[in-house]
């Protein structure tokens, strides 16, 4: 009697294959992340009573007051209110006299975030706008600024 | 050959699909090497600025969001690694970054916050940094156009 051998059928089933593919595509696309990675750099003091002992009068005071959200922010430079689009003339002008003059940007509680952040993005526009940088933009807390009075004797 | 009067030949209508796995494997390649997992889902309106740098991703930068109200100005921070998660307190954010800075007095701190959020809560978290002697922060920003 002779034996006939079957050939074996060796053979890797891929029909599932596009179905786990498809799958893992929409884990991908569900799961990605499309946000936001770029964002305005601040250096904070590596020691705080440096800033502390910055007296008001050898700085540029910049006061930002509650505004509205959507609208330009609401100003007020060394005491003086003035519109957004004059802070860096303004302090071109002093730094002129005193390159490495600060500018102290202090932000009333009242104020909202956003406000803070478009005076803080005009003032880093200064070596495009006016050629010249502000080395020292320091953002005190209220804490610090509460500090810097207590030290120097004046009530809020 | 003699085509019988009046029959007319049939005609396949088929779809190619022999490329498309093809395309998705190109797909799997593009979202595997470009994945990112974000560690912080909040969604909201981030304040827009002209001045803008790319936040370097090597050393994973620590996280903190301040929601919109919302979510009633919720902080939730993250080391960067794991999901973002909210906070109760101050006292724990200034916990959470001294721990993060005790480790790696590098790291990097990005600040998520809505535009809208009071500056109160922002003079918080920024109080809550620099009592914990970080060096670098991020304001997290979009893109400001001509129009805006």
């Amino acid at each position: 009697m002779k034996f006939t051998k079957k050939p074996l059928d060796s053979e890797i089933f891929t029909g599932s294959m596009a179905d786990i593919t498809f799958l893992l595509i929409i884990f991908f696309m569900v799961t990605m992340a499309f946000s936001s990675n770029r964002g305005i750099d601040f250096a904070l003091p590596e020691d705080t009573t440096t800033a502390a002992e910055i007296s008001q009068e050898e700085s540029v005071d910049v006061l930002v007051l509650p505004g509205p959200v959507d609208g330009p922010p609401v100003i007020q430079v060394d005491g003086r209110q003035m519109p957004i689009n004059e802070l860096l003339p303004y302090v071109a002008e002093k730094l002129k006299q005193n390159p490495s003059k600060p500018v102290i940007l202090r932000t009333d509680p009242g104020a909202v975030y956003g406000n803070m952040l478009a005076v803080f993005d005009e003032l880093r526009q200064a070596p495009d706008r006016i050629g010249m940088k502000i080395d020292n933009i320091s953002i005190p807390t209220q804490r610090e600024i509460e500090n810097i009075w207590t030290m120097l004797g004046i009530g809020q | 050959m003699i085509l019988a009067r009046g029959r007319s030949l049939k005609t396949e209508a088929r779809v190619f699909t022999g490329s498309m796995a093809d395309i998705i494997f190109l797909l799997i390649i593009f979202f595997v090497i470009t994945y990112k997992v974000e560690v912080d889902k909040t969604h909201m309106d981030l304040p827009k600025t002209t001045v803008r740098v790319t936040i370097p991703e090597s050393e994973k930068p620590a996280w903190i969001s301040i929601a919109p109200r919302r979510e009633a100005y919720l902080i939730r921070v993250s080391t960067g690694e794991e999901m973002s998660l909210p906070i109760g307190t101050d006292e724990e954010l200034v916990t959470f970054a001294s721990t993060e800075v005790a480790r790696n007095p590098e790291k990097d701190f990005i600040i998520k916050a809505d535009r809208e959020v009071p500056y109160e809560r922002f003079d918080a978290v920024l109080d809550a940094l620099k009592q914990s002697k970080v060096k670098n922060i991020y304001l997290l920003s979009e893109q400001k156009t001509v129009e805006q």
